[in-house]
């Protein structure tokens, strides 16, 4: 497979573009997500672009909402289509219209079919392809991370959002730690100083098993930096108001030199195979230093390629501190004062349990338990949940356009820093001065 | 006591790449060699002169007076009480009255030009560790720091330079190195190649900084430094490891600190005045500060200091290609690709721990120790730490310390390099070969 997009681009790329002055005033902005009421019983219209491991499971969840219909669908291979159709008719759907005209199809998708959101699984390079393509033909669009891979992919999604009204969004990736926000916004941490988070998760088998994600090796070998930044940025954002009071400044970001996917390949593929010999840019780990205007911090760390456990995860305020001990327990907390033993670990359980937000009841789920990446579960997942109350309530998703970009653009921003020597790298400002005034997430 | 004695901007301004001026003249100048065995044969008493005899200044002396064979003729120390107590002790310890420095803070210079000393202990303030060096290796004696060894790069250049025109080495090697368990680990190959260690020096430290009776002069560094102001104690464990200076050296850093104001916030508390003038302080070091370092051979360390935030010490972790040791103060926990028995799963690392413990340590039998309990700073025990009696070794046998001058320097040199990159918007600062290239070729530190 190509690749179907220009490293240079995101490398060298000016991190302060701005855009032209985008006309807001012609379109009805969506606003932001509260209520869990699914009144509206009028049908919503989903399409599938990608329904691989991640696919499926998306399209497993929708199917077994009421009220959703999946009309369309898109995917490469053959295989994975028709068990995706027969799966649609299985849940008493109308047969779906297939789109299987190779990997740009999904425009033809976009174009002809009448409905109200994309949900995108294809691999990361097609991901704003696709949600442009839904945007600009009056859909939004619900994407895998990461949403962008490139800052101009990032601007782009901005613009098409002020210009149409239409969403893009990661807002399948869910509302992070709710807990831990409900315990920072009762101010238990005090202000929050640094956090600490990462995406540390041995994927050198996943790499290496092309029926899964033939595409994913292909980005270790041609990008150096954080490749996966999304899904502890779901955690730390809220919990810093990324984009809410406060933004991103700078960004330094380092990787050590890359010996571990080879050594995979010559272990199991023999010393004279391609990828045991190929030249892979991704460093075995990355950790990067992104600072924020209000001078909050965070180490961001990426390593894909070391046998590790799962990571941890901490987050220092200026009253105390958490760790959530993954893997080990059930993480540990000291709070200055409240804590029995001074600079003492207490076990968290305790906090975790009292500031827990109420619990989401989802409506009765159809179908048994759900299939693909993620699935196993037999109740529909509270981010399937809240999508469908943003799409029938014309409200925003959980992560809008802003912070959407945002957190995707740790990608580019942290190789273009591998690049130069670990060089700072600004932030764009995505909100053009937004943030300033953009109210907190509300919780629940 | 409060003023400073250095230039703050001298170092963040300051190139990290200045070659060394003249060259050095090595011949006919008999270096000592590196540290091993044990013997403590010798019976020739070994002079020890001290400066700076506060709290670690007494836990040293009290180390020392343990000891078989050894004297103190010469102390120096600023404040009277301190130094009377000293004297006191080096009596009681049945040794001739020693010989009292008292004439403010440039008398260990004195101290250095008249005494006849094998080695000078400073335990003095930070801004004066690389002064006292620098007067000990011009009047022929060895010196032994506390950490910081150097606060500016010039500091560490000038120490440099000294010790390869006179001889005479300046060392943290009081310092240790820390989990001798987990070096040992690491070079027998347990976890691999090393990849990256994550650590740092992550103690709340506002009470002892408005302590004035203890460390008068600490506070000030966080008033006027922002950056990472401690990094000795960290990087004692990984710098070993990661065979610094010994076929690897530190290529480059960046340095990022938080926001600042919670030691300021704390001059309230502890004066019970919310108008305390210190609370309206502006407090140049942040709350939290990080810092990314990469070795030439591609190693990483994320080093931290935060000595502002209320926590529980820190943690660390060491990643390798084959495993992965995350040291917690509770229980530490172990992976190794392999042999751990459930994949991608922790298992306690006390049984490595126990298997891999230092043959140095296990070996280690010391002859009893005069006197009681060690006072000071650090003390407690009964027993003379390894570290005095490695120390008392090379000086009887004319060795190197465990800690080279090279290698002291460039721990302690990480703290103005990270000043000048916090200073500079996260500025990659090259690191300084203060080796010259015999970076290349010194064999990896093995103790004996």
């Amino acid at each position: 497979m190509n690749k179907k997009y220009d490293r240079r681009n995101f490398v060298k790329l000016s991190t302060g573009t701005t855009i032209s002055a985008a006309n807001l005033s012609a379109n009805t902005l969506p606003k932001e997500t509260s209520a869990q009421t699914q009144t509206d019983i009028k049908p919503l219209r989903l399409g599938f672009v990608g329904i691989g491991g991640r696919g499926s499971y998306h399209l497993n969840c929708a199917l077994g909402i009421e009220g959703v219909e999946v009309p369309a669908l898109c995917e490469l291979k053959p295989v994975r289509l028709y068990q995706a159709k027969r799966w649609v008719e299985a849940a008493g759907l109308p047969t779906p219209q297939l789109y299987d005209r190779g990997p740009t199809d999904f425009k033809r998708l976009c174009e002809e079919e009448d409905l109200d959101a994309i949900i995108c699984c294809t691999p990361w390079e097609f991901h704003t392809p696709v949600c442009v393509a839904a945007m600009k033909n009056n859909k939004h669009a619900v994407s895998e991370v990461p949403v962008c891979i490139t800052l101009e992919e990032a601007w782009e999604l901005v613009e098409t959002y002020e210009s149409t009204g239409k969403w893009a969004t990661i807002g399948l990736e869910g509302q992070g730690n709710l807990t831990l926000l409900n315990m920072v916004y009762k101010g238990l941490f005090g202000v929050v100083v640094h956090a600490e988070g990462g995406y540390v998760h041995d994927l050198r088998k996943v790499k290496f098993t092309p029926d899964e994600e033939p595409w994913r090796l292909q980005h270790s070998l041609d990008r150096n930096g954080n490749l996966y930044p999304d899904h502890p940025m779901a955690r730390i954002m809220p919990l810093l108001d990324i984009n809410r009071g406060d933004r991103f400044d700078y960004i330094q970001s380092m990787s050590s030199s890359s010996v571990m996917l080879n050594k995979y390949a010559e272990l199991n593929y023999g010393k004279d195979t391609v990828y045991a010999k190929a030249k892979v840019s991704l460093g075995d780990m990355n950790a990067s230093l992104i600072r924020t205007v209000n001078g909050k911090m965070v180490t961001l760390n990426h390593d894909t390629s070391t046998p590790h456990p799962r990571e941890d995860f901490r987050l220092q305020g200026t009253k105390g501190i958490y760790l959530s001990d993954r893997g080990r327990g059930g993480g540990r907390i000291y709070l200055e004062g409240l804590s029995p033993e001074a600079h003492t670990w207490e076990p968290a359980d305790k906090y975790l349990k009292e500031y827990a937000p109420p619990p989401v009841i989802t409506p009765p789920r159809r179908g048994g338990n759900i299939e693909g990446h993620g699935g196993g579960g037999s109740k529909t997942p509270i981010s399937w949940h809240r999508l469908v109350i943003a799409l029938r309530e014309n409200k925003l998703p959980d992560w809008d356009v802003y912070d959407s970009v945002t957190s995707g653009v740790i990608v580019p921003l942290s190789c273009a820093s591998v690049a130069n020597r670990s060089q700072a790298v600004d932030f764009p400002d995505f909100t053009k001065g937004k943030w300033k005034t953009r109210p907190r997430k509300v919780l629940g | 006591m409060s003023k400073i004695y250095y230039n703050r901007r001298k170092f963040v301004k300051l190139s990290t790449t200045a070659a060394v001026g003249s060259a050095a003249v090595l011949s006919g100048i008999s270096f000592p060699k590196e540290a091993s065995g044990q013997n403590l044969a010798s019976n020739k008493p070994l002079r020890l002169g001290f400066v700076g005899i506060g709290g670690r200044g007494s836990y040293h002396l009290n180390c020392a007076l343990g000891m078989e064979g050894i004297e103190v003729p010469a102390i120096c120390e600023v404040i009277p009480e301190r130094l009377q107590q000293a004297k006191n002790w080096i009596e009681e310890a049945g040794l001739p009255t020693p010989k009292l420095y008292d004439k403010g803070v440039t008398d260990f210079r004195r101290l250095c030009e008249t005494e006849s000393l094998d080695a000078v202990i400073c335990c003095t303030s930070w801004e004066w560790h690389a002064q006292v060096c620098l007067a000990a290796m011009n009047n022929d004696k060895h010196c032994v720091s506390e950490v910081p060894i150097v606060i500016t790069p010039d500091e560490a250049w000038e120490i440099v330079e000294t010790f390869e025109k006179t001889g005479k080495w300046a060392t943290i090697g009081l310092e240790g190195f820390g989990q001798l368990a987990l070096l040992n680990m690491i070079q027998k190959g347990l976890l691999g190649d090393i990849v990256h260690a994550e650590t740092g020096y992550i103690h709340d430290l506002r009470r002892v900084k408005y302590d004035p009776e203890g460390e008068p002069w600490r506070l000030q560094h966080s008033i006027d430094r922002n950056g990472n102001l401690y990094p000795d104690h960290p990087m004692k464990k990984m710098l070993p490891a990661f065979d610094i200076n010994h076929g690897d050296r530190i290529d480059f850093l960046v340095s990022m600190s938080s926001f600042g104001g919670l030691l300021a916030e704390y001059a309230g508390t502890w004066y019970k005045d919310e108008n305390h003038p210190l609370t309206k302080t502006k407090f140049a070091l942040g709350n939290y500060n990080a810092s990314l370092i990469r070795t030439v051979n591609g190693k990483m360390i994320t080093l931290i200091h935060d000595t502002s935030t209320p926590h529980p010490r820190e943690n660390y972790r060491i990643q390798g290609t084959k495993g992965v040791f995350l040291g917690d103060n509770t229980a530490s926990n172990i992976y190794i690709e392999g042999l751990s028995p459930m994949e991608h799963q922790w298992e306690p690392a006390a049984a490595y721990l126990k298997e891999y413990e230092h043959p140095i340590v296990k070996n280690y039998n010391p002859p009893p120790r005069r006197g009681g309990k060690i006072v000071g700073h650090g003390g407690g025990g009964r027993q003379t730490p390894m570290i005095w009696t490695r120390l008392v070794i090379v000086l009887r046998e004319n060795k190197l310390p465990d800690w080279d001058v090279y290698d002291s320097v460039t721990s302690s040199a990480i703290s103005p390099l990270t000043e000048a990159s916090v200073a500079n918007r996260g500025k990659t600062i090259d690191f300084p070969d203060f080796t010259k290239g015999k970076w290349k070729t010194n064999s990896r530190i093995n103790l004996e």
